[in-house]
C-alpha cells in the first residue's frame, strides 16, 4: 500500500490560475465530502488525544459548579485535576510492581518480534509456493482455504482452545490413551507462547500473503526467463529478482508494525486465556495490563502512565524507523 | 512512498502469464509440483481442523461429549444443540439481534465515510488534499491511550450502554481511506471525471454516477472488511456496554465460555453452591460458537471475487 501522503497530492505545478466559480464550487463540494470522516475522526481520534495528561495527574472524579464553561465531568476533573510530575510512572516501578510491569513489557515485546518474522517468513512462503504451483484452480482454493481464518474471531478461536486443550479436550484424552500425564492449559504458562504463536499463524498467514501474492504476480516474467537462461536457480531467482521487488511492501508494513511494537492483538491476548489468573506472566501484554487496572480499583492514573508509554514510544519508534529507511533507502520511506 | 509494480493481471492473481518462449523454461519440475502439493494439502487440513472441532463437538450428543469429553469423531450425533438455541427466544437471540443491526449500520457508514473521504484527496484539483490526508494519517501513528479514549467515549460520547457503541467507533478507519485513495487513483481516469465535468455534471453526481460504478470493488473491499471487523468485535463491548441487552454475540459467547470454565476449574470449592449439570451444556456453547461463524463463512465465496481485486489494486499500486 502507498501511503505517499504529503507527495502525491500536489496539484500539477501548472501556471496559477485565480479562483474561479467553478474551482471553489469544487472545493466547497469535496469539503462536504470529507465532513463526516472529519467528524468521526475529531471524535474518536482526536478528543482522547489531550486525556493523554491523565498519566501526569491525580485524577479525581469532581462535579463543575454550575457557572464553569464546561458542564462535563470528565473534561471538568481533568482540567482541575492536581498535577504529579512522575508519580504514576513510579507506581508502576515500585519494588512490589517492577517485575511485573518488566515481565509485561517484555511479553508485549517478545511477542510482536516473534510475530513480526514468523509472519513475514511464512506470508512471503506462502505467497512464492503458491505463485509456483502449476494448477490454478488448486492454488485458489489453498489460498482460500489459508485466509479462511482471517474471518473468525479470536473468540470462537477460545473456544477451539478449550476444545482442544481444557482436561476434557482432544489433547489430553489422546495424552490419556497413550498413558501420558495430563496437560493443565489454564493452569501452566510454559504452553502459551506456543498456543499465541500459533493461533497467530493460522489466522494471519493467509491474509499477509496476499499482498506479496499480488506483486510476485505482478513482476516481469521476462525478468526470470532471462535468469533462467543465464543459468540461475529457483533459489537464486528469488534472492536477486522476487525478493528485491517484495522489498517495498516488506519495509512498509515492518515500519508499521514497529510503531505496534507495544501495542498488541488485544483479543487475543485477552480472551484465549479465558481470564485464567495463573497464566499471567505468560499471557498479559502491556494492552491486557492497562484494562485490567482500567477495570480494577486502581487509580485512574497508573494506567493511564502505562498508557502513555505505549502511545509515546510507539509514535517515537515509527518516526525513528521512517528516518532510519528514509536515510538509507528514500524511496522505501513511509513519509 | 512508491510501490512500482506491474498491475497484477485483475481479479485473478492466481493466472500466470504464458511463456512466449516455446518451452516453459520457469515451471517447476513435476516433482516438486507434487511435493508442493501435498505440503500445501496437508497445511490446509491442519487450517481448517480448528473449525472442524467445533461444528464437530456442536453436532455431538450431550451423553457422549460428557462421557468421553471432546472427540475427533463421536460415538453419537445430535442436533439438540440447534434446536435449543433457536427455540428459546434468550441471550443469543438477543445478542444476534444487536450484532446483525450493528452490522448492517456500521458497514453503511463506514462504505459512505471512507467512500466519500478518500475521493476528493485522489483528486489533484482539492486545495485541501495534503492537510486532510495528513488528518487522517496521522492517528495511524499516535493515539491518547486506552485510558483517555475510555473516559471520552464514556463520558463526553456518551456512548455507554447503547447500541450505538457496538458500531460507531468502528465506521471509519484511516487505512482504508489510503488504501481506497490509491484505488480511485488508479481504477477512474480523471479524463473521464472531466469530461463529465464538461458536460455539465456537479461534483456530487460525478461522483455517484461515475465514479461510484468504477469503484464497486474497492468499496465492496471496504464493506467487507468493516462487516466482518463489527461481527467479528469484542473490545467495543468489553469497554462500552455493561447492559445485557446491549450485548453484542462475541461477547455473549465469550462470557459464557469464561463463566463456565471458571465454575468447572472450581467445582470442588463451591460444592453446594453450583450444581454443575444445570450449566448450559457444553453442545450447547459449540452451537453458539458455529452460529457466530455460519454467517461469514456464508457471505465469504460471495466476497472473494471482489476483495482480492480492491485489496490487490488499492493497496500495491501507487
Amino acid at each position: 500500500m502507498s501511503l505517499d501522503v504529503v507527495s502525491s497530492v500536489q496539484s500539477p505545478p501548472v501556471k496559477k490560475k485565480r479562483w474561479g466559480a467553478d474551482k471553489i464550487y469544487s472545493n466547497l463540494s469535496y469539503l462536504l465530502m470529507v465532513l463526516p470522516g472529519v467528524v468521526w475522526l475529531f471524535l474518536f481520534s482526536y478528543l482522547p488525544m489531550p486525556g493523554i495528561i491523565m498519566a501526569f495527574k491525580t485524577y479525581k472524579l469532581s462535579r463543575p459548579p454550575a457557572d464553569y464553561f464546561i458542564q462535563n465531568r470528565f473534561v471538568y476533573s481533568l482540567i482541575t485535576s492536581p498535577w504529579v510530575g512522575l508519580d504514576n510512572f513510579e507506581y508502576l516501578t515500585l519494588p512490589t510492581n517492577i517485575d511485573s510491569t518488566l515481565t509485561y513489557v517484555r511479553n508485549t515485546i517478545f511477542y510482536n518480534l516473534l510475530f513480526m518474522i514468523v509472519g513475514l517468513v511464512l506470508s512471503v512462503m506462502l505467497a512464492v509456493m503458491i505463485f509456483e504451483l502449476t494448477n490454478h484452480l488448486l492454488a485458489k482454493i489453498y489460498h482460500s482455504i489459508f485466509f479462511l481464518p482471517f474471518f473468525i474471531s479470536w473468540i470462537v478461536v477460545a473456544y477451539v482452545v478449550y476444545a482442544l486443550g481444557s482436561s476434557a479436550g482432544i489433547i489430553n484424552s489422546v495424552a490419556d490413551s497413550l498413558g501420558l500425564g495430563s496437560i493443565e492449559l489454564y493452569k501452566e504458562k510454559i504452553y502459551w507462547p506456543f498456543i499465541f504463536v500459533i493461533a497467530n499463524i493460522w489466522k494471519y498467514t493467509g491474509n499477509g500473503s496476499i499482498l506479496y501474492l499480488a506483486t510476485i504476480t505482478g513482476i516481469g516474467r521476462e525478468l526470470y526467463e532471462a535468469a533462467a537462461v543465464d543459468g540461475a536457480g529457483k533459489w537464486k531467482q528469488f534472492t536477486n529478482i522476487t525478493l528485491p521487488h517484495l522489498m517495498p511492501v516488506i519495509v512498509l508494513l515492518q515500519i508499521l508494525a514497529v510503531g505496534r511494537i507495544l501495542g498488541s492483538d488485544f483479543d487475543m491476548f485477552y480472551t484465549l486465556p479465558n481470564g485464567a489468573a495463573l497464566v499471567k506472566d505468560a499471557t498479559y501484554t502491556l494492552d491486557v495490563f492497562v484494562y485490567s487496572m482500567l477495570r480494577s480499583a486502581t487509580p485512574l492514573g497508573y494506567p493511564a502512565a502505562a498508557a502513555f508509554l505505549q502511545s509515546a514510544f510507539g509514535f517515537v519508534l515509527i518516526l525513528v524507523t521512517n528516518a532510519i529507511v528514509r536515510k538509507i533507502r528514500p524511496e522505501m520511506a513511509l513519509f | 512512498m512508491t510501490v512500482k509494480t506491474e498491475a497484477p493481471s485483475v481479479g485473478n492473481i492466481f493466472a500466470k502469464k504464458k511463456s512466449r518462449v516455446g518451452r516453459d523454461v520457469l515451471a517447476i519440475t513435476p516433482a516438486t509440483n507434487l511435493a508442493l502439493n501435498l505440503l500445501l494439502a496437508f497445511s490446509c487440513i491442519l487450517t481448517l481442523i480448528p473449525v472442524y472441532v467445533i461444528v464437530i463437538s456442536s453436532i455431538t450428543s450431550e451423553a457422549s461429549l460428557a462421557a468421553n469429553g471432546y472427540r475427533l469423531w463421536p460415538e453419537e450425533f445430535s442436533g439438540m444443540a440447534y434446536r435449543f438455541l433457536f427455540s428459546q427466544g434468550s441471550i443469543v437471540m438477543t445478542a444476534y439481534k444487536n450484532t446483525v443491526i450493528s452490522t448492517l449500520a456500521g458497514t453503511v457508514l463506514s462504505v459512505v465515510m471512507v467512500g466519500l473521504y478518500a475521493y476528493p484527496l485522489s483528486r489533484d484539483n482539492f486545495k485541501f488534499g495534503t492537510f486532510f490526508t495528513f488528518f487522517a494519517f496521522f492517528t495511524m501513528l499516535f493515539n491518547g491511550g486506552l485510558v483517555s479514549y475510555y473516559m471520552v467515549t464514556r463520558q463526553v460520547l456518551l456512548l455507554q450502554n447503547t447500541l450505538w457503541a457496538l458500531f460507531l467507533p468502528s465506521a471509519f478507519s484511516p487505512f482504508w481511506v489510503i488504501v481506497m485513495r490509491t484505488f480511485y487513483k488508479m481504477n477512474v481516469p480523471s479524463e473521464i471525471i472531466e469530461a463529465a465535468r464538461i458536460d455539465g455534471a456537479g461534483e456530487w453526481r460525478t461522483f455517484l454516477q461515475i465514479v461510484v460504478p468504477l469503484s464497486v470493488p474497492g468499496l465492496a473491499t471496504v464493506a467487507l472488511f468493516s462487516a466482518i471487523g463489527i461481527w467479528n468485535n469484542f473490545f467495543n463491548c468489553l469497554i462500552l456496554v455493561d447492559d445485557a441487552q446491549y450485548y453484542s454475540l462475541q461477547f455473549t459467547i465469550y462470557t459464557t465460555l469464561n463463566n463456565i470454565r471458571f465454575l468447572l476449574e472450581n467445582a470442588d470449592k463451591m460444592q453446594g453452591l453450583v450444581n454443575v449439570s444445570e450449566l448450559p451444556s457444553q453442545t450447547f456453547r459449540m452451537a453458539m460458537a458455529v452460529v457466530t461463524v455460519g454467517p461469514i463463512i456464508l457471505a465469504y465465496p460471495f466476497f472473494q471475487r471482489f476483495f482480492i481485486k480492491g485489496l490487490t489494486i488499492g493497496a500495491i499500486k501507487g
